[in-house]
């Protein structure tokens, strides 16, 4: 190696470490609130913790309903993710057959992903009011239970699959939703991971929906936990951003166990010839 | 062997050592949440105070309430047996004098908690 390409090796590493600095240094804070409890705005600020303790973390598990709230966001999220995984492959593996309208839908599809949720969200409300699901788990997680991103992932994920693979499926007799699930998902990990982590963290950290059809306290999920717990607060003390960690945590824990897949899901189809 | 490759993932690893965590922390807390706080209260001089007044408040992030009090015995010992808090001050009085809050932060509620430095009632100023 030159001298000048060290050079722009170690140049490029210190841009990418400042970087990162810069990314994490908001966690890194939350964090080490969390576990001094000193005021966000106290000057000067410390770098390091002092005097380090979880008792802010014991705090918020009794103070507020944090298991309830636990409970829901995590039977919400996994209504979420398996809804996802189930009604995109589906609708993905129909936009890669071919069918009159085909290239409509398409077009259709795409341009609804222009229109924001606040835009649908009054038809939205009625719509899971009729069918009788507002203050019901089911209804928290209707409107992430499919998203038009993700069945874009799974569209470019089956894509990639050679053609020939689903031939020889078919001449071997199988039908249409056995080659989704015997040819087609189990060649597609990375873009059900993508799936996954996509739907767990937006169904997750999701706020609007659930304060809107849950009235009974103890249907709330996390973020709404979070508002509530603010107000009873008002100050920014440790107890308050244990909760944020406790909120942050199962997310990040989602996204790292399915990073490698999340990566290669997102980038599929991108290189296909 | 898809069995094998299931288990060996990260995606069963990691929610079963979760689980066995949170199994093996309630198991421990049901051991020890028998809502046992235990010290002693001395005077100034660290003799034990007999018959002092030990109160327990229960504390968060707003109000502490009197929760209950007892009396310690000749040689300065007090016991209560059914706190269900993770958050309390303790306070010896003795007469006119009393000795400054305590507060205790437990791990779980109900946690048994033996104090490891007495309760000093100082003279009044």
């Amino acid at each position: 190696m030159t001298r000048r390409a060290c050079t722009l090796l170690v140049l490029r590493h210190a841009l990418l470490v400042a970087v990162a600095i810069a990314m994490l240094t908001p966690f890194y804070w939350v964090l080490k609130t969390a576990l001094t409890g000193e005021n966000i705005y106290a000057y000067p600020p410390s770098l390091l913790p002092v005097h380090p303790h979880l008792y802010n973390f014991v705090d918020v598990w009794y103070l507020i309903p944090f298991p309830r709230y636990l409970m829901n966001s995590v039977i919400v999220s996994l209504l979420a993710v398996a809804g996802n995984l189930v009604l995109n492959s589906i609708a993905a593996y129909a936009l890669t057959l071919p069918f009159r309208g085909r290239r409509a839908v398409l077009v259709l599809l795409l341009s609804c992903t222009l229109v924001p949720f606040q835009a649908t969200i009054i038809p939205a409300y009625l719509i899971t009011a009729r069918l009788g699901l507002l203050n019901a788990y089911l209804g928290l997680a209707l409107p992430l239970m499919s998203t038009i991103v993700c069945i874009f992932i799974f569209k470019a994920a089956f894509e990639a699959v050679p053609r020939s693979l689903i031939d020889a499926a078919q001449i071997d007799g199988l039908g249409e939703l056995s080659i989704l699930t015997r040819v087609l998902l189990p060649l597609s990990t990375p873009a059900i991971a993508t799936n996954v982590v996509l739907a767990f963290i937006w169904s997750w950290n999701n706020f609007l929906w659930p304060l809107i059809i849950t009235r009974d306290p103890n249907m709330q999920t996390l973020p709404l936990g979070l508002a509530r717990f603010l107000s009873y607060m008002e100050d920014t003390t440790g107890a308050l951003y244990a909760f944020v960690v406790m909120v942050l945590a199962p997310g990040l824990l989602v996204f790292l166990m399915a990073q490698s897949s999340f990566m290669r899901g997102l980038t599929a189809g991108a290189t296909k010839g | 062997m898809p069995l094998r490759s299931l288990l060996s993932s990260r995606f069963f690893i990691v929610p079963v050592a979760i689980a066995i965590a949170v199994g093996g922390w309630n198991i421990y807390v049901s051991l020890h949440a028998r809502g046992l706080i235990a010290g002693h209260v001395v005077d100034a001089a660290g003799r034990p105070v007999a018959d002092a007044t030990v109160i327990l408040y229960a504390h968060d992030f707003v109000t502490q309430a009197e929760r209950e009090h007892t009396k310690t015995d000749a040689d300065g010992a007090f016991r209560f047996s059914d706190n269900d808090s993770h958050l309390i001050q303790l306070q010896a009085i003795e007469g006119a004098h009393s000795s400054p809050r305590v507060t205790i932060r437990l791990w779980f509620r109900a946690q048994d908690y033996v104090l490891t430095a007495p309760l000093v009632i100082e003279a009044a100023s």
